[in-house]
């Protein structure tokens, strides 16, 4: 609990004196409700019914000077407009509560969605592979929400509720003590009812919602399943199924209606009570002539003013849980370490010129976190300007080998050098901008075509970005769209298929124009022609750019200078494309891929066709 | 855009007032009537008890002031508590029957949206994501009930109690009453004016809500892509800008509410001042008791409430209307592919007569022996043609492989033989009969179908594979796992058959769910076999158990298969490449091969691709 509260304290930070502003204007706003009664009741007493002043000493003498009784008598808008000021006033001053804590929480609730964004970015990937995207929108979203109507509503009416009584009880103490202890003798059961309901009637609300995620859940799968209730004729079933949903929804809400109900009428019959015993009560005393008809005014005003809230603070004590809750899971995300964390020396940023792209790792053998045994003692090199291919079986530990080079897991054994420099000892920053990736299942942002592939390189004219895509071969395509370069991709937009949108990518990577391209299984959707003029323009562009290649169609493979081939984490091969033919292995076996399908094809049609190489 | 797109987005002003649109609405209350009646009846106490009890005020004080001691003081605290008592049981009675009827009327929207979305053609579906059609049944449904029950209730109430005050101040003291009235039409202004803003600023909250979400979803799924990119910070920056507007939204939001209540409380106290000035002038000639003025000071108090919230209303209704009318378009869509009267006539007389065996239920064959295209065209939305002059002959039995490039137009052959689109031009018989000439029940539980992506129900394995044949016992049920091999898996998890798959089968791997979406089909013993690249999202092992099961169903059934699996290509009857629209190449396999064309051409990329995968997969 301490540790929530600090972590809340921690988010005010910067806000706290304007909270505390507000929180003055709200007493002054407060205070200021509780006049209008009093002037009531020297109107009713003093002026009209021309009894004694009761009022401090300076109010008297200030009615004195201004012409007494008499002078008040003959001008009683005097009493009415001082009434309508003082409502003014609270008014204002009510107005800069609500300004300034609106200031305050929304400030709070800015700050800390720009923490958690910029958090989730640099919390490392090991971090990411655990958590579920769908956990992590939520907390950012609704317990940040929550926390906000925490700072925004519940603090500031639990404040209002407490000056509330803090004023109003020494005035009716003052004004009549045998009355006012009257005027609150239920105030506390009505505050220890609305509390007491609103815990025990958690469940009600929890099951409702319950039954709105299973009828919600339920409807979606049938209308994402259409094809299927329809292929299945099933209509009628599916509406059954519904319909049972939709009842308990039903039923549910009719129980959470029947219990509030109860709740209102209940807590109305407390709150008529107290009226009553004030309202009796004062009967009685003014025809005993122990109280003026001014001051059972003015009762009957405050107890007006606070009985309304009282019920509500006992629902929104009942909420703060919520709130609690809340400020721990944000806290959860907030606490997890960011990656630049783990980062052994501080070293500032990289050399600020463009690396020249020699890599060379040194027995790096790497596990996750989990215990797999992904790499080996992986030694290899690669000057610049050279490309390397790197063929292996799914899990061989191809991706992870990238991963390390990006800096995007930490590797512990062996080391990884950038022009002869230690990866570990430069800004992982740096090394990211060293290194242009395309993956195997790209990531477009849903803004348009352009900015996507804007994001290589922020500051790229058009003629760039149409180059850039000429280059991946999704010019045409792009041009092809309605909007061109201006459509926008993804759920707001048009869905492009894998091979574009991997071709998207690699333009993005194009344009951004590193000294290190890698390709991670990057134009696997792309067809096998189109790859290859790709690959050949990749070619001509650049020949100082050194490149790695994770691929599996050998027409590929062989337009890197060497390949490499994995397996289980350990280099099992090395060559050129000569060399890797001679031996047995993967790379042969791809190769005789050829010789098996003019097999296939000769026991289809009774003879041997000779097909063009792929 | 087209126009449909804009009708789809979420616009929640509409024009004018759409007498129709809540004519529709309000008729689902019909059904509860008699509910409506009480709470309307209820409703109008409630506001009498609240105009009376400040009289009660008056008379107390007034007694005890002129009488002292000799006060009969009982008779007006009696009076009280039954008034207190009554207004108590009223407002217990007023929540409960609103609370009835509004859940029920939701209820039967939703109940009847439903439906109707269950007959609706997919020509309807293509165009709206499920999640906007979820919303039109929860949120949509909600406010729609909420509105005219919360609503009726709200301005019934509120109206009672405007005029019940008024009149109750214009007997006591016309004059004074007046003067006290007159501050209703300034606070009725401020109110509508501010009740507006409101809802726009809360709207543009909301909204700015929903694009910060979605940025958090985006950059949490494109994490890799981000720091791969060094994005970090401008990403950032331009979330902070969404938060920035978030601030400045929420802001004016709250600032205007910490405007208006004070505002209107304001002017409200004018009309007590007012009843203090003018009513103490009257006490002090007296030719008014205290006790009256008093009653004229609590009287202007209660128009506040009353106020606030019809104005409320009144800024609802547009956003509501809006909503109504999302739903009510909904309901009175009319499927485009459903019996003809004939049809359904021959339904009625079919079932009047004696069940025959051997016909269905359109009174026709029952037995499906042969299919035929006849020059079919088809177009969605009057958009390009997917499919252009499309001829094929099925006979009895036969196996049909499509193959062809992605968009060719493979999947609108067999969602037109399915008859979820029907064709634009052409007909397409089923035994010589036009098939909008028979059933569309009857055909489609002919039909057994298998997707791409397997689609399963929360539930157990036994219900989903039962969903292709309600009446089928456990034995069958297994029976049909075991000829598609799924029994093996099913055996070896935990809680077997009974095992909870959850949501979409999340706790099965994408070929498990393909097994168990082949055991329904298969069970549906349906007359044709629909497979749409069915085995494309399994992996080698998953698509051989398949492969042995298939043989064995395929036999003696119509197929149509759309696949890219060798295996499944090869050992149709007939394999058409379909290219733009059209058949581009028939024949057999071998034939094709020999044909060295565009099938040659893909037979070969494809094994080489397939061959590949299975050595990378680590098997020979």
């Amino acid at each position: 609990m301490s540790g929530k509260c600090k972590i809340l304290w921690g988010l005010m930070a910067g806000q706290r004196l304007r909270y505390g502003v507000a929180i003055a204007a709200m007493v002054v706003s407060v205070a200021a409700t509780f006049v209008p009664p009093l002037i009531g009741r020297a109107a009713i007493d003093y002026v009209i019914a021309g009894e004694e002043l009761y009022a401090p000493q300076f109010v008297k003498n200030f009615v004195e000077w201004i012409g007494g009784q008499s002078m008040l008598a003959r001008n009683l808008w005097i009493a009415g407009s001082a009434m309508v000021g003082l409502i003014a006033l609270s008014g204002l001053f009510g107005y800069l509560k609500g300004r300034w804590a609106s200031i305050a929480s929304e400030s709070i609730a800015r700050n800390l969605r720009n923490r958690l964004y910029d958090h989730l970015q640099h919390l490392p990937c090991s971090y990411h592979d655990k958590a579920e995207t769908g956990d992590l929108v939520q907390r950012c979203s609704s317990d940040v929400e929550t926390i906000r109507l925490f700072l925004a509503m519940q603090v500031v009416e639990i404040g209002r509720g407490g000056v509330t009584l803090a004023v109003a009880i020494p005035i009716m103490l003052a004004m009549n003590a045998r009355m006012a202890l009257l005027a609150m003798v239920l105030l506390g059961p009505i505050l220890i009812f609305s509390f007491a309901f609103f815990i025990k009637v958690r469940n009600v609300f929890k099951r409702m919602d319950e039954a709105e995620g299973a009828m919600t859940a339920t409807l979606t799968e049938n209308l994402a399943g259409i094809r299927v209730v329809r292929a299945f004729a099933r209509q009628g079933f599916e509406c059954e199924k519904f319909g049972e949903k939709n009842a308990r929804y039903r039923n549910r809400w009719l129980e959470l209606m029947r219990v509030m109900a109860w709740f209102w009428s209940c807590s109305d019959v407390m709150c008529m009570a107290q009226y009553g015993i004030v309202l009796v009560a004062g009967g009685y005393y003014i025809a005993a002539g122990t109280m003026t008809v001014g001051t059972f005014f003015a009762f009957f005003m405050f107890v007006n003013m606070y009985l309304w809230p009282i019920r509500r603070i006992g629902k929104i004590m009942a909420d703060l849980g919520k709130a609690t809750v809340s400020i721990g899971r944000v806290g959860e995300i907030l606490d997890a370490k960011r990656e630049d964390h783990t980062d052994q020396v501080k070293i500032t940023r990289g050399p600020a010129e463009r690396a020249s792209g020699e890599i060379v790792f040194e027995n790096i053998s790497f596990t996750h976190g989990d215990g797999t045994h992904v790499l080996d003692n992986i030694s290899l090199r690669v000057e610049p300007g050279r490309s390397l291919a790197i063929l292996g079986p799914s899990g061989s530990g191809k991706s992870t080998l990238i991963n390390l080079l990006l800096r995007l897991y930490d590797y512990r054994d062996g080391s990884i050098h950038l022009d002869g420099r230690e990866l570990r000892e430069m800004d992982r920053k740096f090394v990211r901008s060293q290194i242009g990736v395309v993956l195997q299942e790209p990531f477009l942002y849903s803004r348009s075509l352009r900015e996507n592939i804007k994001l290589g390189r922020s500051a790229a004219h058009d003629e760039e970005i149409f180059e850039a895509a000429s280059a991946a071969h999704v010019h045409d395509a792009i041009a092809g769209f309605e909007g061109g370069y201006d459509t926008v991709v993804g759920e707001r937009g048009v869905t492009l298929s894998g091979g574009q949108q991997q071709r998207v990518a690699l333009a993005r990577a194009i344009l951004k124009n590193p000294p290190i391209l890698i390709l991670d299984d990057a134009l696997s959707s792309v067809d096998t022609r189109t790859e290859n003029l790709i690959l050949q323009a990749l070619r001509q562009r650049h020949g100082t750019r050194t490149t790695l290649i994770i691929a599996h169609r050998l027409s590929t493979l062989m337009a890197a200078d060497r390949t490499i081939v994995l397996d289980r984490g350990r280099i099992v091969q090395f060559g050129t494309h000569e060399e890797l033919l001679k031996e047995p292995g993967l790379y042969r076996r791809l190769w005789e891929i050829q010789s098996f399908l003019e097999d296939d094809l000769g026991r289809n049609i009774g003879k041997k066709r000779g097909g063009n190489q792929q | 855009m087209t126009t449909e797109a804009v009708r789809l987005k979420e616009e929640e002003y509409s024009g004018q007032f759409n007498l129709s649109v809540w004519k529709k609405v309000f008729s689902f209350s019909r059904p509860y009537k008699r509910y409506l009646w009480k709470l309307v009846a209820i409703t109008v106490i409630l506001a009498a008890v609240d105009a009376v009890a400040p009289l009660i005020i008056r008379g107390i004080i007034n007694d005890a002031g002129q009488n002292g001691l000799d006060a009969q003081l009982w008779p007006w605290a009696m009076a009280y508590a039954v008034l207190a008592l009554i207004s108590c049981v009223c407002f217990l009675a007023v929540i409960r029957l609103a609370g009835r009827v509004s859940t029920s009327v939701a209820h039967d929207i939703r109940r009847d949206s439903f439906k109707r979305l269950q007959e609706l053609s997919f020509s309807y579906y293509d165009h709206r994501p499920v999640g906007w059609l979820v919303t039109r049944l929860t949120s949509d449904c909600d406010r729609i009930s909420r509105f005219t029950t919360g609503g009726a209730v709200d301005s019934i109430w509120g109206g009672c109690t405007l005029i019940g005050v008024s009149v109750a101040m214009l007997v006591l003291n016309w004059k004074l009453a007046l003067a006290v009235l007159a501050v209703i039409p300034p606070m009725v202004w401020l109110s509508m004016i501010f009740q507006k803003r409101l809802l726009a600023a809360s709207r543009k909250v909301r909204k700015t809500n929903s694009t910060i979400t979605a940025a958090y979803s985006e950059s949490i799924m494109g994490v890799r892509t981000t720091k791969t990119l060094v994005r970090e910070e401008e990403n950032l920056h331009e979330f902070s800008d969404t938060t920035d507007e978030m601030f400045g939204a929420s802001v004016r939001n709250a600032i205007l509410a910490s405007m208006y209540f004070p505002m209107v409380l304001s002017v409200c106290s004018v009309g007590g001042a007012l009843a203090l000035w003018l009513g103490g002038v009257n006490v002090m000639s007296g030719a008014m008791d205290i006790g009256t003025l008093i009653a004229f000071f609590s009287y202007a108090g209660l128009f506040m409430f009353p106020i606030h919230e019809l104005s409320r209303l009144f800024a609802e209704a547009q956003t509501v209307q809006a909503a109504a009318e999302r739903v009510t378009g909904l309901l009175e869509t009319e499927p485009e592919i459903k019996d003809s009267p004939d049809v359904l006539a021959a339904i009625e007389t079919r079932a009047a007569a004696d069940t025959q065996t051997g016909t269905a239920i359109d009174g026709m064959g029952e037995r499906i022996e042969t299919i035929e295209f006849c020059n079919v065209s088809f177009a969605y939305n009057e958009g390009k043609e997917v499919l252009k002059d499309f001829n094929l002959a099925v006979k009895p039995g036969e196996t049909i492989a499509l193959v062809g490039p992605t968009g060719g137009g493979k999947t609108t052959i067999v969602s037109l033989m399915c008859r979820f689109y029907e064709p634009t031009a052409g007909e397409i018989l089923i035994d010589g009969v036009e098939y909008r000439r028979r059933s569309l029940h009857w055909l489609q539980s002919n039909l057994g179908i298998v997707l791409q992506t397997p689609h399963l129900f929360s539930g157990t394995i036994r219900e989903n594979i039962r969903y292709g044949n309600l009446t089928a016992d456990d034995e069958k049920i297994e029976w049909a796992a075991k000829i598609v091999n799924a029994h093996q898996f099913i055996k070896e998890i935990e809680d077997g058959y009974d095992t909870q798959i959850g949501e979409g089968g999340v706790r099965l791997s994408t070929g498990q769910k393909q097994l168990v979406s082949f055991a329904r089909a298969i069970l549906a013993d349906p007359q044709i076999f629909v497979m749409d690249e069915a085995t494309s999202s399994v992996d080698t092992e998953t698509e051989q158990l398949i492969q042995q099961g298939l043989e064995k169903v395929l036999a003696g059934r119509i197929s149509f298969v759309i696949a890219h699996r060798l295996s499944t290509i090869r050992s149709a009857d007939r394999i058409l490449l379909i290219e733009d629209g059209r058949c581009v190449e028939e024949g057999t396999h071998s034939e094709l091969i020999r044909l060295a064309g565009k099938y040659y051409e893909l037979y070969t990329n494809q094994f080489t691709e397939q061959q590949r995968a299975e050595i990378l997969a680590g098997k020979t």
